[in-house]
C-alpha cells in the first residue's frame, strides 16, 4: 500500500513494450498459376519485421485458418432489409463457429530461428515439421501432397498512400502527436472526405510543408475543439478541388516478415471440385508471461523430424499459453470498418459486429458520399444530395441501414472478364459478403483478384473506395466498376489537383513470377 | 567466465541508452513533445527501477518544462500524478488530475483517480471505478488494482482470483509487470503466514524478471519471517547496498534486533532515522508513515510517533493511517483517542491480521470488555505467524 513500488501504471500509456511483431499487415490469397499436379492456392500472411526482416520474435505464434466451402449465394434481393441482413449473419455464423471448424496452419519460430509449422485438422492428417526460415522449402505431407513454404523476410507487398487515407478520415495520430490520454482524439469529429474541406486546417495539405503527415513529420496537436464548422469543399484559384490523396507509396522501401504457402487444394479439402472457395484469415498470438517462465520439457513432439503426427489435445494446450493480439482477413476491415479496436479482433467471427458494421458504413458514407457526388460521380450512399461531406454517427443500426443499404448490397462490377478466366456463372460480390465474415474468400475458379481473393498486384485501397460508387451508374457508356477510381483518365479529366489516382498503381518492387512471389527484402 | 546479465541490468542499460540518446536536446526550444515525453518517461522509469525516489524530481522538472512550453497535456500530468503518488504528495496528485487536459476522461487517468480515492479511504468509490474500468476493458493493471483492494478488505479469495486474471492478461513482452504481480501474490500469502506459497510466488517473480532488488527485498522479509536470519541478512545487505533507502535500512536494523545483534541493529536504525528525518526536513512527505512506525515500534517514543502519524493522516485518511495514529497514541498512553481512531479504521471494512492485532491491543488498554481479546484472536486466525519478523509496507 505504501511501499513506493507501486505498479508502473505509466507503462499502460507510455508503453515501452514492443509487441509489434504481433502487428499483422496483410493477407493475400489467390489460386496459383502453377497447376502441375493439381490446383493450388497461395496464401501469404505478412506482419511487422520485428526484430528484423527475416528474424522472428520467438514469443509469437501465427495462425492461418482455412475453411473450404462451396460458393454460396448471399442474401437474396427480398432480404435486403436489416432483419434479412442480420439473418444472413446468423446463418453464416454457424459455419464459422459451429461444428465445421476451420483447418489451421500454426507457426512458431525457436531461438535458433527454425520454424515449427503445424498443419492441423486438414483432411487426412494433422502433422508438423520444422523448417529453416528465409528459405523456400517443400513439405511433403503424410498423405502424399507437396506444400511449398517460405517463412522469412520480404519486401512489403502493400503499396498505398496511407497518409492520404488518414487525411481522408481525419486521423490525427498520422499528423499530430496525440497524447496517449486523449484516446478520443484519433479520428477527429470532422467529416470524412475524398476532397479537402474548406478551412479544415487541421488536415488540409500545407504547400509550405508538403511532407507533413509522411514518415514522422508530425505537429503538436493544437488545443481543441478539433472540429470543422465549414459548409463547402475547398477549391483553388482555378476552381479545382484538392484531392486528399497523392498517389504516393508510403510503404516503399519497407520490409515485412511473412508466412507464404502454396498448398494443393486437394490437401485442403477432400472435395476440391465441390469446395471452390477457400476462406482464410490470419491471427497473431503472443506468449503469456506465465508460460514464458515455465520450463519446456523435452517432449517427443519437438524431437521427431521431419514429420510428427499431432493430437488436438496438445494443440489446445499450446494455444492456451498464448494471447490473441491481431487478426487479418479482409484489407481495411480493421482500419476502416472496425476502427482498429482491440476488442474487435475477432477474425472470421465478426458477426456480432453486424450492427456496428452497418453504422460505421453509414458514417463513412456521409463523408465519402458527398465528396464523390461533388466530383460528378454517382454514389451508392444516400446522403440526401448533401453539397458537402457530413460528420454523422449513428447509435441505431435501424437508422443507419436505409442510408447504407445500397452500399451494402450492391454487386461490385468488375472492369472486364479477366477475373473469370473460365467464363463461369459467378455472381459479382457484394460488400456485405466481403466483410462479414472477415475472411479472404479465394474463389478457385477466378484469378483471385479482389474481392475474389487478393492478388499481390491488386490496388485494394482504391478498390475499397469503389464500394461508395453507384455500380448501376455509367461513365462513357460503361458501368462503374471497382477499378474506376484507379483509372488515371478519370482523374485527368476531373476538376481536381493533384491529378492522380488515389493510391500507387504498382508496388515499389516487382513481384516474382514464381514462389514465394513477394519480392526480396530491401 | 561470462556471467549472464540479468533482466534488471538489461532494462536499466536500455533506459540509460535512451537517456543518452535524447538527454542533450530534449529540453531545447522549441520543445518537441515526443522527445520531452520520452525523456520524462525514461527519467521516471530509471527512478522507479532503481528505487531512487530523489531521482523522480528529475522527471518532475522535465515535465514542468514541457508543460510550461507545450501546455497542460494529459500525458504530462498523468506522469506527474504518478510521480506525486510515489512521493505521497496526494494534494499534488489531485491537482494533476484536474489540470491534465482530458486526463480524467481517459482510462489511465480514471484508474489513477480511483487509486487516489483508495488512498483517501474512499474504498467504495475506488472499487466502483475499478469495476467500471474492467467492464470496459480487462487490463491487467485494472484487475490488479481491484485485487489489491479486495486483499486489503480481507476478501483473499477474490483477490487471488483477480490476480490470476491479471496474470493471464500479461504477455511475454511484459515480464517485469508479471514479476511485480507475483510479488503482490506473495505478499497476500505472507499476510496469512503461508510461507511456502509466498516463496513460490517470489521465486516465480525472480524467474520472470531476474536481478531486481525488489524481489530480493521481498525474499529477505520472507526469510526473516521464517527465522532464516543469515539468509535474510544477506538479501537485505544486498538491497541496502543497491538501494540505500531508510525504509530498507530500518528493515535490516529490525532484522538485527531479531537476531540479537544490537550493535548492527543500532547502526542501521540510526541510519534509517537520520534518512527519514532528512527527507522530512526537506519538506518531503513520503516517509511520514515510516517515521510514525519507526517512533512507535523502534524507539517506542509515543509523542514523536503521534506527531508523524498525524501529519500522514492529514495527507490521507484511510484505515492504514488511522491505525498508525491509533497505535502511536497507544504508545503515548492516549488510549481513548486511540480507540476512537481504531473504531474508524475498522469501520472501513478492512480485514488484516496486523490491523486486528493493533486493534486488540488498543481495545484491551482502552476498555476491558473482551473486545480486545476477540481482535487478537481474529488476528491469530488470519495469520498464525503474526509475531514473526515483518516489515512495514
Amino acid at each position: 500500500m505504501a511501499d513506493h513500488n507501486d505498479p508502473n501504471a505509466v507503462n499502460s500509456i507510455f508503453s515501452d513494450i514492443d509487441i509489434s511483431a504481433a502487428d499483422l499487415y496483410d493477407l493475400f490469397g489467390f489460386p496459383s498459376a502453377d497447376t502441375d499436379g493439381g490446383e493450388k492456392v497461395v496464401i501469404a500472411l505478412t506482419f511487422a519485421s520485428i526484430p528484423a526482416a527475416g528474424v522472428f520474435d520467438t514469443d509469437m505464434l501465427y495462425r492461418i485458418l482455412v475453411s473450404p466451402d462451396p460458393r454460396v449465394v448471399g442474401p437474396g434481393s427480398d432480404e435486403h432489409t436489416l432483419k434479412g441482413l442480420l439473418k444472413y449473419f446468423d446463418a453464416i455464423k454457424e459455419k464459422f463457429l459451429g461444428p465445421s471448424k476451420a483447418s489451421e496452419i500454426r507457426v512458431t519460430v525457436d531461438q535458433s530461428q527454425r520454424a515449427s509449422i503445424k498443419f492441423i485438422d486438414f483432411p487426412g492428417a494433422s502433422f508438423s515439421t520444422v523448417i529453416d526460415t528465409n528459405k523456400v522449402t517443400t513439405i511433403d505431407t503424410p498423405n502424399g501432397h507437396a506444400i511449398k513454404a517460405y517463412i522469412g523476410g520480404r519486401d512489403d507487398a502493400f503499396f498505398n498512400d496511407l497518409t492520404g487515407f488518414f487525411r481522408s478520415i481525419n486521423y490525427a495520430p498520422q499528423f499530430y502527436r496525440v497524447p496517449h490520454t486523449m484516446a478520443g482524439s484519433r479520428e477527429l469529429k470532422i467529416p470524412k472526405t475524398l476532397i479537402e474541406l474548406e478551412g479544415n486546417h487541421l488536415f488540409n495539405f500545407d504547400p509550405n510543408d508538403p511532407e507533413w503527415g509522411y514518415g514522422d513529420n508530425k505537429r503538436e496537436l493544437p488545443p481543441g475543439p478539433h472540429t470543422w464548422n465549414g459548409d463547402k469543399f475547398f477549391k483553388d484559384a482555378n476552381g479545382n478541388f484538392r484531392f486528399v490523396y497523392s498517389g504516393r507509396d508510403c510503404q516503399a522501401g519497407i520490409n515485412i516478415n511473412a508466412i507464404i504457402l502454396e498448398i494443393p487444394l486437394a490437401f485442403i479439402t477432400s472435395a476440391p471440385d465441390h469446395n471452390r472457395i477457400v476462406n482464410t484469415w490470419g491471427e497473431s498470438w503472443v506468449l503469456k508471461a506465465a508460460d514464458k517462465i515455465e520450463t519446456i520439457p523435452d517432449h517427443p513432439f519437438w524431437l521427431e523430424n521431419p514429420i510428427s503426427l499431432i493430437g488436438q489435445l496438445k494443440l489446445d494446450d499450446e494455444l492456451k499459453k498464448y494471447k490473441l493480439v491481431d487478426t487479418d482477413g479482409q484489407p481495411f476491415a480493421d482500419a476502416a470498418l472496425s476502427e482498429r479496436e482491440d476488442n474487435r479482433q475477432l477474425g472470421a467471427n465478426n458477426f456480432w459486429l453486424g450492427p456496428a458494421f452497418v453504422k460505421r458504413l453509414a458514417h463513412l458514407g456521409w463523408g465519402f458520399g458527398p465528396s464523390i457526388s461533388a466530383l460528378g460521380l454517382q454514389t451508392s450512399f444516400d446522403h440526401d444530395n448533401s453539397p458537402v461531406s457530413v460528420h454523422k454517427t449513428y447509435s441505431l443500426a435501424t437508422l443507419a441501414f436505409p442510408r447504407a443499404k445500397k452500399t451494402l448490397f450492391q454487386s461490385l462490377n468488375m472492369p472486364d472478364d479477366s477475373w473469370n478466366p473460365k467464363g463461369l456463372n459467378i455472381p459479382f460480390r457484394r460488400p456485405v459478403e466481403i466483410f462479414v465474415p472477415n475472411v479472404c474468400a479465394i474463389d478457385m475458379d477466378t484469378t483471385g483478384t479482389w474481392p475474389y481473393g487478393r492478388r499481390l498486384e491488386d490496388q485494394v485501397a482504391t478498390r475499397f473506395l469503389s464500394m461508395f460508387l453507384d455500380m448501376e451508374a455509367e461513365l462513357n457508356g460503361k458501368k462503374y466498376h471497382i477499378e474506376l477510381l484507379n483509372d488515371p483518365a478519370l482523374w485527368n479529366s476531373a476538376p481536381i489537383e493533384p491529378k492522380t489516382v488515389p493510391n500507387p498503381m504498382k508496388n515499389d518492387k516487382e513481384f516474382l513470377s514464381d514462389f514465394p512471389y513477394l519480392a526480396e527484402p530491401w | 567466465m561470462i556471467t549472464k546479465r540479468t533482466d534488471f541490468e538489461n532494462e536499466l542499460e536500455r533506459i540509460h541508452q535512451g537517456l543518452a540518446e535524447i538527454n542533450g536536446n530534449a529540453l531545447a526550444l522549441p520543445v518537441d513533445s515526443a522527445k520531452v515525453s520520452r525523456l520524462a518517461y525514461l527519467q521516471y522509469q530509471r527512478a522507479s527501477l532503481t528505487g531512487d525516489l530523489d531521482a523522480l524530481n528529475d522527471a518532475d522538472a522535465t515535465l514542468d518544462h514541457a508543460i510550461r512550453h507545450l501546455g497542460p497535456s494529459g500525458d504530462f500530468y498523468f506522469l506527474k500524478a504518478n510521480i506525486h503518488f510515489k512521493l505521497h504528495r496526494l494534494n499534488d496528485v489531485e491537482q494533476d488530475l484536474q489540470l491534465g487536459r482530458d486526463l480524467l476522461l481517459s482510462t489511465p487517468g480514471r484508474a489513477l483517480k480511483a487509486d487516489f480515492d483508495f488512498q483517501k479511504g474512499r474504498y467504495q468509490a475506488a472499487q466502483e471505478e475499478y469495476e467500471a474500468l474492467i467492464a470496459e476493458e480487462r487490463t491487467w493493471d485494472a484487475l490488479a488494482r481491484l485485487a489489491h483492494l479486495h486483499f486489503k478488505m480481507g476478501d483473499l479469495e477474490k483477490a487471488d482470483r483477480l490476480y490470476d486474471e491479471a496474470a493471464d492478461e500479461l504477455t511475454a513482452k511484459e515480464m517485469r509487470h508479471y514479476s511485480w504481480l507475483e510479488l503482490q501474490r506473495g505478499v497476500v500469502d505472507l499476510s496469512q503466514g503461508d510461507y511456502d506459497k509466498a516463496r513460490r510466488h517470489y521465486e516465480r517473480s525472480e524467474r520472470a524478471y531476474s536481478g531486481h532488488w525488489l524481489v530480493d527485498e521481498h525474499m529477505a522479509e520472507l526469510l526473516g519471517a521464517q527465522g532464516k536470519y543469515e539468509e535474510a541478512e544477506a538479501f537485505y545487505r544486498s538491497v541496502v547496498e543497491r538501494v540505500p533507502r531508510p525504509d530498507f535500512q530500518q528493515a535490516l536494523g529490525e532484522l538485527y534486533i531479531s537476531m540479537g545483534n544490537s550493535p548492527e541493529a543500532t547502526k542501521w536504525l540510526d541510519r534509517a532515522r537520520t534518512g527519514f528525518l532528512e527527507s522530512a526536513a526537506l519538506g518531503e512527505v513520503h516517509y511520514y508513515h515510516h517515521l510514525a512506525d519507526f517512533y512507535a515500534d523502534v524507539d517506542e517514543d509515543g509523542p514523536e510517533a503521534v506527531k508523524w502519524a498525524r501529519k500522514d493522516l492529514d495527507l490521507r485518511r484511510n484505515f492504514s493511517t488511522l491505525a498508525a495514529l491509533a497505535w502511536a497514541l497507544y504508545r503515548a498512553g492516549q488510549f481513548s483517542e486511540a480507540k476512537e481512531l481504531m473504531d474508524e479504521a475498522l469501520a472501513s471494512g478492512a480485514k488484516d491480521a496486523r490491523l486486528f492485532k493493533t486493534a486488540g491491543k488498543i481495545y484491551q488498554a482502552a476498555s476491558p470488555n473482551g473486545k480486545g481479546a476477540r481482535y487478537l484472536q481474529m488476528a491469530a486466525e488470519l495469520n498464525p505467524n503474526l509475531n514473526n519478523f515483518h516489515v512495514h509496507r
